[in-house]
């Protein structure tokens, strides 16, 4: 019985996806946003491309999101916040050092992993296993403080890296910015390794199992606060390397971070909660059907937030363990 | 226990009630009243506007006065918060009684502090509210100063006509200013006979712009006309090159007027068209006491004024030239000095319509190897503008 329902939530979803896919085309030609020639279809694709990329590095924050999540069944609210600390760091090594946005990841990803375990250990390890609303409360409180040091510091003023600003002609029509690729290739790297880390090594192996089973991970000998704090190092880094990607691309100031939190939900419920590869196909996802909305249905830009988290609403109803998620108990 | 609280309830009262005590300022003095953002967001631009008022006050004062009165001026910070700010005015009207008020910094709390102003009937120049709106709704005692927000890229659409324009794209951020720019660009494209093949809104804090400039290019615009601060139209330029979308021109309202636009920037921001309110160039502009408070403004704070503290200089020679016609401050003589008098200031005429606008006239620059140009209107255009802008692939690399 409980076999069917989980069969069918599958279906339900997918037809959902679909369907939600279809609408934006659906609109662009009851709108006229649609032309049926070729010069149509090469502004579709670049749209999509760059929907694409954009979803990589969407992807790599929120499995640091997802991390968290699944080892520790903790919220991190604040993890905005530490994208949007990646992108001051790299700033401020460009700016005042004139270290090259890219090589500075070898300096702002211990930096960022030092972050996550003193995150960790100072206010994590005295909230995991207890009640739910405690960690989401302190992660709160973490993410506002983090705002207003940074405002303190920085000021609300915009900054943006001047980087790579030239485009990349695929094709006689179809143009994707240098920095954008430049993030994607990085964001897939990072992730992929991330990934091998976690299915080969020994540690990755260890988090993989406490993200399963705490207690019987503790029986095996796991020391689990070790786990704890390598997963919040991580998870602080893959965030950072988002926000040093972020960094190149777009403007940002002490706030944007709000925003990348909410994104990183929004693929993280999509993907599946917990689930690593889950989220880097919700990332990607969520950030080409951004795309196709804001190209084609009028208005569409500003409709896009609408779009999305409307769409988590959706998952969460239909199917809430999302594309990949493990099952709830 | 129960003493030592009536004590302190007592002591409390006594604290609160202190203020309304009746201020009493002296006869020889004409008290003028504002709050305005010394902190919070908007405390950079409104903190140049307190600049030009801290000189302009100090020059009367050292000088002959207004009628031959000192001015008492006061100060309070709004923290760039709208319900600070009807509490302060109220505060100045009520409790300080002050002769006269200034409005605070920005279209939004000063549309917010304007029904207090009606209510007490203060005629209050506002130097910091470009919004048309706030002057549509049956306002007396409310005065414009500016060019409103309905004419900022009055300038960018004649030159697109000029230049041979026919299709152009209209966005802005989804708030009050942005969408008023948008919606007088939209009735000049009309006036000028040009197509609008675009106008849409994106919310606040949108980052990506890709898919709405593909849209955009799609739609085959050959101009952008963007309603935008500093960072949507930072972002905007910087995409249009990483799509290699080549328009004809491209127009900011305020961001390319911030000195960090070119150099965040770099070759990106060459060509952009921005539109200010004023400019200290004084050999172009020609305005009567420019070259001397530009003069006098730099001296004391060491940077130039720029259009905030031009037009809240302006604000105040308005007040000064009201209450010499008046005859005294009485408010009831200032506001009917106000609703019929001419003059002249630091950055232009001054008369106002039935319904309190002054037809301020702001100019449009051009960003030409990192300077901001004046371009248009042509009688005080510096330099002929260059456009249309050079393809991406022809522009040097940095």
């Amino acid at each position: 019985m409980q076999e069917k329902a989980e069969i069918r939530s599958k279906y339900w979803l997918a037809l959902f996806l679909v369907a939600a896919y279809t609408v934006p085309f659906g609109i662009g030609i009851y709108t006229d946003n649609v032309f049926f020639d070729l010069q149509w279809l090469a502004d579709l694709t670049t749209v999509i491309l760059n929907g694409i990329m954009q979803g990589g590095v969407y992807a790599m924050f929120a499995v640091g999101l997802t991390l968290i999540f699944g080892v520790m069944r903790i919220i991190n609210v604040a993890h905005g916040e530490l994208v949007m600390l990646g992108a001051y760091l790299t700033w401020m090594f460009f700016f005042y050092v004139g270290i090259d946005p890219l090589l500075a990841l070898f300096l702002t990803l211990p930096i960022a992993f030092v972050i996550g375990v003193l995150i960790q250990k100072l206010l994590l390890n005295a909230v995991v296993g207890g009640p739910e609303l405690t960690p989401l409360l302190i992660t709160f409180g973490l993410g506002l403080t983090i705002i207003h040091i940074v405002e303190a510091i920085f000021t609300t003023d915009y900054r943006t890296i001047p980087y790579a600003p030239d485009a990349l002609q695929i094709s006689e029509s179809i143009n994707i910015g240098r920095s954008k690729i430049i993030s994607f290739v990085m964001a897939s790297f990072i992730s992929i390794s991330v990934f091998f880390f976690l299915k080969i090594h020994r540690i990755g192996k260890a988090i993989r199992a406490t993200a399963q089973n705490a207690d019987v991970a503790m029986v095996c000998g796991i020391n689990i606060f070790h786990i704890y704090m390598i997963t919040s190092g991580l998870a602080a880094a893959l965030a950072v390397a988002g926000g040093a990607l972020v960094s190149i691309q777009f403007g940002f100031n002490p706030e944007t971070g709000v925003l990348y939190t909410l994104q990183a939900f929004a693929i993280i419920v999509l993907g599946g909660r917990g689930h690593y590869i889950g989220a880097l196909i919700g990332g990607v996802m969520l950030a080409v059907i951004e795309s196709l909305i804001s190209f084609m249905i009028p208005n569409g830009t500003a409709m896009v937030e609408i779009a999305s988290y409307g769409m988590m609403v959706f998952v969460l109803l239909i199917r809430p363990r999302g594309l990949m998620g493990p099952k709830e108990n | 226990m129960k003493k030592s609280f009536v004590l302190i309830l007592g002591f409390a009262l006594a604290l609160t009630a202190a203020p309304f005590v009746e201020k009493s300022h002296a006869m020889d003095k004409v008290s003028l009243g504002i709050a305005i953002s010394q902190t919070g967001r908007y405390a950079e631009p409104a903190g140049r506007m307190v600049n030009s008022y801290k000189l302009y006050v100090d020059q009367v004062n050292a000088g002959k006065g207004w009628n031959g009165k000192k001015i008492d001026f006061i100060l309070l910070d709004d923290k760039s918060d709208k319900q600070t700010s009807i509490k302060l005015y109220e505060k100045l009207i009520t409790q300080d009684k002050v002769n006269l008020t200034i409005g605070p910094y920005s279209s939004g709390i000063t549309d917010a502090v304007a029904n207090v102003l009606e209510r007490y009937k203060y005629p209050t120049m506002a130097p910091g509210a470009s919004s048309g709106i706030i002057w549509k709704k049956g306002r007396k005692y409310l005065f414009n100063i500016i060019a409103i927000a309905q004419d900022y890229q009055k300038g960018a659409i004649h030159i697109a006509r000029d230049i041979g324009v026919k299709k152009i794209a209209i966005v802005g951020e989804d708030s009050l200013f942005p969408r008023q720019s948008a919606e007088g660009a939209v009735e000049w494209a009309k006036k000028l006979g040009l197509e609008v093949v675009l106008n849409e809104n994106y919310p606040r804090k949108q980052t990506d712009f890709t898919a709405l400039l593909q849209k955009i290019k799609a739609r085959r615009a050959e101009a952008l006309i963007s309603n935008s601060y500093f960072a949507d139209a930072a972002a905007q330029i910087r995409q249009l090159r990483e799509l290699n979308i080549n328009l004809k021109i491209f127009a900011g309202t305020v961001g390319p007027g911030l000195p960090k636009f070119a150099k965040q920037l770099g070759d990106t921001a060459e060509y952009v068209l921005g539109f200010s309110q004023w400019e200290p160039k004084p050999a172009i502009l020609k305005r009567p006491g420019m070259k001397e408070f530009i003069a006098a403004y730099k001296k004391r704070y060491g940077v130039n004024p720029n259009y905030h503290a031009g037009q809240s200089y302006a604000s105040l020679q308005i007040f000064g030239d009201a209450v010499a016609k008046a005859g005294s401050a009485d408010r009831d003589k200032v506001w009917k000095a106000l609703r019929t008098m001419k003059t002249t200031t630091v950055i232009g005429p001054w008369k106002v319509d039935d319904t309190n606008l002054n037809q301020h006239e702001g100019l449009t620059f051009q960003i030409l190897n990192g300077e901001r140009k004046i371009v248009w209107p042509k009688k005080i255009s510096e330099v002929p503008y260059k456009l249309p802008m050079p393809n991406w692939k022809e522009r040097g690399k940095n």
